[in-house]
Protein backbone atom coordinates (compact mmCIF):
# COMPACT_ATOMS: atom_id res chain seq x y z
CA UNK A 1 0.00 0.00 0.00
CA UNK A 2 1.31 3.35 -0.91
CA UNK A 3 1.18 6.16 1.56
CA UNK A 4 1.27 9.49 -0.12
CA UNK A 5 3.46 12.02 1.65
CA UNK A 6 2.64 15.62 1.31
CA UNK A 7 5.71 17.67 0.57
CA UNK A 8 4.09 20.84 -0.35
CA UNK A 9 5.64 24.04 0.97
CA UNK A 10 9.04 24.61 2.61
CA UNK A 11 9.57 23.68 6.27
CA UNK A 12 11.31 26.43 8.22
CA UNK A 13 11.76 27.46 11.82
CA UNK A 14 10.64 31.04 12.33
CA UNK A 15 13.64 33.11 13.40
CA UNK A 16 12.09 36.54 13.36
CA UNK A 17 11.73 36.60 17.15
CA UNK A 18 15.34 35.61 17.94
CA UNK A 19 16.27 39.26 18.36
CA UNK A 20 13.43 39.77 20.81
CA UNK A 21 14.52 36.77 22.83
CA UNK A 22 18.13 37.96 22.92
CA UNK A 23 17.14 41.48 23.94
CA UNK A 24 14.87 40.09 26.63
CA UNK A 25 17.81 38.11 27.95
CA UNK A 26 19.98 41.24 27.99
CA UNK A 27 17.29 43.23 29.79
CA UNK A 28 16.84 40.41 32.30
CA UNK A 29 20.55 40.29 33.13
CA UNK A 30 20.79 44.08 33.23
CA UNK A 31 17.95 44.36 35.70
CA UNK A 32 19.01 41.48 37.94
CA UNK A 33 22.73 42.23 38.10
CA UNK A 34 23.66 43.60 41.49
CA UNK A 35 26.88 45.51 41.67
CA UNK A 36 29.01 45.20 44.75
CA UNK A 37 28.42 48.67 46.22
CA UNK A 38 30.21 49.56 49.40
CA UNK A 39 27.90 50.68 52.16
CA UNK A 40 28.95 51.22 55.70
CA UNK A 41 29.66 53.50 58.60
CA UNK A 42 32.46 55.89 57.77
CA UNK A 43 34.85 57.11 60.45
CA UNK A 44 38.13 58.95 60.55
CA UNK A 45 40.60 57.50 63.02
CA UNK A 46 42.77 59.87 65.02
CA UNK A 47 46.35 60.19 63.88
CA UNK A 48 49.01 58.52 65.98
CA UNK A 49 50.78 60.92 68.32
CA UNK A 50 54.50 61.11 67.46
CA UNK A 51 55.55 59.68 70.81
CA UNK A 52 52.60 57.48 71.49
CA UNK A 53 54.25 55.19 73.93
CA UNK A 54 51.83 53.37 76.21
CA UNK A 55 49.76 55.77 78.23
CA UNK A 56 51.47 58.92 77.03
CA UNK A 57 48.66 59.82 74.67
CA UNK A 58 46.20 60.20 77.55
CA UNK A 59 47.64 63.28 79.12
CA UNK A 60 44.62 65.52 78.79
CA UNK A 61 41.91 64.96 81.37
CA UNK A 62 38.43 65.79 80.16
CA UNK A 63 35.47 66.11 82.46
CA UNK A 64 32.05 64.55 81.91
CA UNK A 65 30.84 67.84 80.50
CA UNK A 66 33.20 67.46 77.56
CA UNK A 67 33.55 63.72 77.15
CA UNK A 68 31.17 60.81 77.56
CA UNK A 69 32.60 57.35 78.12
CA UNK A 70 30.70 54.42 76.68
CA UNK A 71 32.45 51.31 77.83
CA UNK A 72 31.24 48.13 76.14
CA UNK A 73 31.75 45.01 78.22
CA UNK A 74 32.37 41.47 77.04
CA UNK A 75 28.68 40.54 77.49
CA UNK A 76 27.42 43.55 75.55
CA UNK A 77 26.47 45.61 78.59
CA UNK A 78 27.48 49.26 78.57
CA UNK A 79 29.04 51.34 81.33
CA UNK A 80 27.97 54.93 80.78
CA UNK A 81 30.52 57.21 82.41
CA UNK A 82 30.67 55.89 85.97
CA UNK A 83 27.31 54.17 86.13
CA UNK A 84 26.92 50.43 86.65
CA UNK A 85 27.09 48.16 83.62
CA UNK A 86 23.68 47.43 82.11
CA UNK A 87 21.98 46.57 78.85
CA UNK A 88 20.94 49.75 77.07
CA UNK A 89 18.39 49.42 74.28
CA UNK A 90 18.67 51.44 71.06
CA UNK A 91 15.90 53.89 71.96
CA UNK A 92 17.39 54.64 75.37
CA UNK A 93 20.86 54.99 73.90
CA UNK A 94 19.46 57.49 71.39
CA UNK A 95 17.90 59.61 74.12
CA UNK A 96 21.10 59.53 76.22
CA UNK A 97 23.15 60.68 73.22
CA UNK A 98 20.63 63.40 72.37
CA UNK A 99 20.71 64.65 75.93
CA UNK A 100 24.51 64.70 75.98
CA UNK A 101 24.58 66.62 72.69
CA UNK A 102 22.08 69.12 74.06
CA UNK A 103 24.34 69.65 77.05
CA UNK A 104 27.35 70.16 74.82
CA UNK A 105 27.23 70.34 71.03
CA UNK A 106 30.90 69.35 70.80
CA UNK A 107 30.63 66.40 73.16
CA UNK A 108 33.31 63.78 72.58
CA UNK A 109 32.04 60.21 72.76
CA UNK A 110 34.72 57.76 73.74
CA UNK A 111 33.71 54.22 72.87
CA UNK A 112 35.87 51.81 74.81
CA UNK A 113 35.26 48.25 73.72
CA UNK A 114 36.51 45.23 75.60
CA UNK A 115 38.88 43.06 73.54
CA UNK A 116 36.55 40.10 74.04
CA UNK A 117 33.37 42.00 73.23
CA UNK A 118 31.69 41.32 69.93
CA UNK A 119 32.25 43.60 66.96
CA UNK A 120 28.50 44.06 66.43
CA UNK A 121 28.14 45.62 69.88
CA UNK A 122 30.68 48.29 68.97
CA UNK A 123 28.96 48.87 65.62
CA UNK A 124 25.59 49.23 67.38
CA UNK A 125 26.90 52.01 69.61
CA UNK A 126 28.76 53.80 66.79
CA UNK A 127 25.66 53.50 64.61
CA UNK A 128 23.50 55.13 67.30
CA UNK A 129 26.08 57.92 67.68
CA UNK A 130 26.15 58.50 63.92
CA UNK A 131 22.36 58.40 63.72
CA UNK A 132 22.16 61.16 66.33
CA UNK A 133 24.72 63.21 64.38
CA UNK A 134 27.47 62.95 66.97
CA UNK A 135 30.66 63.95 65.21
CA UNK A 136 33.40 63.43 67.72
CA UNK A 137 33.70 59.72 68.19
CA UNK A 138 36.80 58.01 69.45
CA UNK A 139 37.37 54.25 69.44
CA UNK A 140 39.61 52.50 71.86
CA UNK A 141 39.96 49.27 73.75
CA UNK A 142 41.03 48.24 77.20
CA UNK B 1 10.46 70.96 -18.86
CA UNK B 2 11.90 67.52 -18.71
CA UNK B 3 10.17 65.04 -16.45
CA UNK B 4 12.24 62.93 -14.19
CA UNK B 5 10.92 59.47 -13.84
CA UNK B 6 11.06 58.13 -10.37
CA UNK B 7 10.91 54.43 -10.18
CA UNK B 8 8.71 53.48 -7.26
CA UNK B 9 8.12 49.96 -8.10
CA UNK B 10 10.23 48.54 -5.23
CA UNK B 11 9.64 48.74 -1.50
CA UNK B 12 12.58 50.08 0.49
CA UNK B 13 13.39 47.92 3.53
CA UNK B 14 16.09 47.88 6.11
CA UNK B 15 17.23 44.30 6.49
CA UNK B 16 16.49 43.06 9.99
CA UNK B 17 17.58 39.50 9.61
CA UNK B 18 20.84 40.03 11.46
CA UNK B 19 19.28 41.78 14.46
CA UNK B 20 19.30 38.54 16.43
CA UNK B 21 22.96 38.02 15.69
CA UNK B 22 23.77 41.54 16.88
CA UNK B 23 21.85 41.07 20.10
CA UNK B 24 23.53 37.74 20.80
CA UNK B 25 26.91 39.28 20.06
CA UNK B 26 26.16 41.98 22.64
CA UNK B 27 25.13 39.33 25.13
CA UNK B 28 28.31 37.35 24.46
CA UNK B 29 30.43 40.49 24.78
CA UNK B 30 29.04 41.26 28.24
CA UNK B 31 29.33 37.63 29.30
CA UNK B 32 32.98 37.48 28.24
CA UNK B 33 34.04 40.82 29.73
CA UNK B 34 32.25 40.51 33.09
CA UNK B 35 34.72 39.79 35.85
CA UNK B 36 33.35 38.34 39.05
CA UNK B 37 35.03 38.96 42.36
CA UNK B 38 36.50 35.68 43.43
CA UNK B 39 36.99 35.23 47.09
CA UNK B 40 36.01 31.73 47.91
CA UNK B 41 36.93 30.47 51.34
CA UNK B 42 37.52 33.91 52.84
CA UNK B 43 34.24 35.46 51.95
CA UNK B 44 32.43 37.08 54.85
CA UNK B 45 28.85 36.63 53.77
CA UNK B 46 26.58 39.61 53.71
CA UNK B 47 24.28 38.09 56.29
CA UNK B 48 27.25 37.84 58.67
CA UNK B 49 27.82 41.60 58.62
CA UNK B 50 26.53 43.70 61.50
CA UNK B 51 23.37 45.71 61.01
CA UNK B 52 23.27 49.47 61.13
CA UNK B 53 20.93 52.31 60.32
CA UNK B 54 23.14 55.27 59.49
CA UNK B 55 25.09 53.76 56.63
CA UNK B 56 26.44 55.73 53.72
CA UNK B 57 27.60 54.81 50.24
CA UNK B 58 31.30 54.75 49.65
CA UNK B 59 32.82 55.29 46.20
CA UNK B 60 34.32 51.96 45.25
CA UNK B 61 37.31 53.21 43.32
CA UNK B 62 39.19 54.50 46.36
CA UNK B 63 38.66 51.55 48.63
CA UNK B 64 40.73 48.70 49.97
CA UNK B 65 38.81 45.93 51.66
CA UNK B 66 40.02 44.11 54.73
CA UNK B 67 38.16 40.96 55.70
CA UNK B 68 38.23 39.99 59.33
CA UNK B 69 36.82 36.56 60.00
CA UNK B 70 35.39 35.16 63.19
CA UNK B 71 38.59 33.17 63.78
CA UNK B 72 40.50 36.50 63.61
CA UNK B 73 42.10 35.74 60.25
CA UNK B 74 42.66 38.96 58.34
CA UNK B 75 42.52 39.01 54.57
CA UNK B 76 43.94 41.86 52.54
CA UNK B 77 44.62 41.51 48.80
CA UNK B 78 43.80 37.80 48.99
CA UNK B 79 46.64 37.26 51.46
CA UNK B 80 45.52 35.80 54.78
CA UNK B 81 47.37 36.87 57.90
CA UNK B 82 46.97 37.05 61.65
CA UNK B 83 48.16 39.67 64.09
CA UNK B 84 49.57 37.78 67.04
CA UNK B 85 52.56 39.89 67.93
CA UNK B 86 54.17 43.24 67.23
CA UNK B 87 56.14 41.69 64.36
CA UNK B 88 53.06 40.81 62.32
CA UNK B 89 53.03 43.96 60.22
CA UNK B 90 51.79 42.65 56.87
CA UNK B 91 48.66 44.84 57.02
CA UNK B 92 50.64 47.93 57.91
CA UNK B 93 53.16 47.45 55.10
CA UNK B 94 50.49 46.67 52.53
CA UNK B 95 48.54 49.78 53.52
CA UNK B 96 51.61 52.01 53.41
CA UNK B 97 52.08 50.88 49.78
CA UNK B 98 48.42 51.50 49.00
CA UNK B 99 48.49 54.92 50.63
CA UNK B 100 51.51 55.86 48.51
CA UNK B 101 49.60 54.83 45.39
CA UNK B 102 46.35 56.55 46.36
CA UNK B 103 46.47 59.08 49.21
CA UNK B 104 42.65 59.20 49.42
CA UNK B 105 42.24 55.53 50.17
CA UNK B 106 39.34 54.40 52.35
CA UNK B 107 39.82 51.13 54.18
CA UNK B 108 36.61 49.12 54.31
CA UNK B 109 36.13 46.46 56.93
CA UNK B 110 34.07 43.42 56.09
CA UNK B 111 33.97 41.84 59.45
CA UNK B 112 31.96 38.97 60.82
CA UNK B 113 29.63 40.46 63.40
CA UNK B 114 30.71 38.01 66.08
CA UNK B 115 34.42 38.70 65.74
CA UNK B 116 36.07 39.73 68.97
CA UNK B 117 36.85 43.43 69.01
CA UNK B 118 40.49 42.77 69.95
CA UNK B 119 41.28 41.62 66.41
CA UNK B 120 39.71 44.79 64.98
CA UNK B 121 41.59 46.92 67.46
CA UNK B 122 44.91 45.37 66.38
CA UNK B 123 44.15 46.05 62.72
CA UNK B 124 43.12 49.63 63.43
CA UNK B 125 46.35 50.20 65.32
CA UNK B 126 48.25 49.16 62.18
CA UNK B 127 46.04 51.47 60.11
CA UNK B 128 47.07 54.35 62.33
CA UNK B 129 50.71 53.34 61.95
CA UNK B 130 50.26 53.36 58.17
CA UNK B 131 48.41 56.70 58.41
CA UNK B 132 45.40 55.36 56.54
CA UNK B 133 42.88 56.98 58.80
CA UNK B 134 39.64 56.98 56.86
CA UNK B 135 37.80 53.75 57.54
CA UNK B 136 34.36 52.36 56.85
CA UNK B 137 32.68 49.50 58.64
CA UNK B 138 30.51 47.72 56.14
CA UNK B 139 27.06 46.91 57.44
CA UNK B 140 23.67 45.79 56.29
CA UNK B 141 20.85 48.28 56.31
CA UNK B 142 18.74 47.74 59.40
CA UNK B 143 14.98 48.13 59.14
CA UNK B 144 13.68 51.22 60.84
Amino acid sequence: MNISRKRKGKVSIPTASTADIAFLLIVFFMSTTKFDVKEGIKLVLPAMAPDSAEGKAETIQLGEDKMTRLQIQEDGTIILNKEAARHIEDAELDSIIQQKLRENQDMIFRVITDRNAQYKDMIRVVDRLKAQKAEKISLSTN
Amino acid sequence: MAKINRSRDRDIEIPQGSMGDIAFLLLLFFMVTTVFVQEKQFWVDRDRWPQAQSIERIPRNNTATIYVMKNETILLDDVPSKIESEEDVYVKNALIAKKAENPEIVVCFRTDRETKYGAMSDVMRQLQDAETLVVAFEAQQKDQ
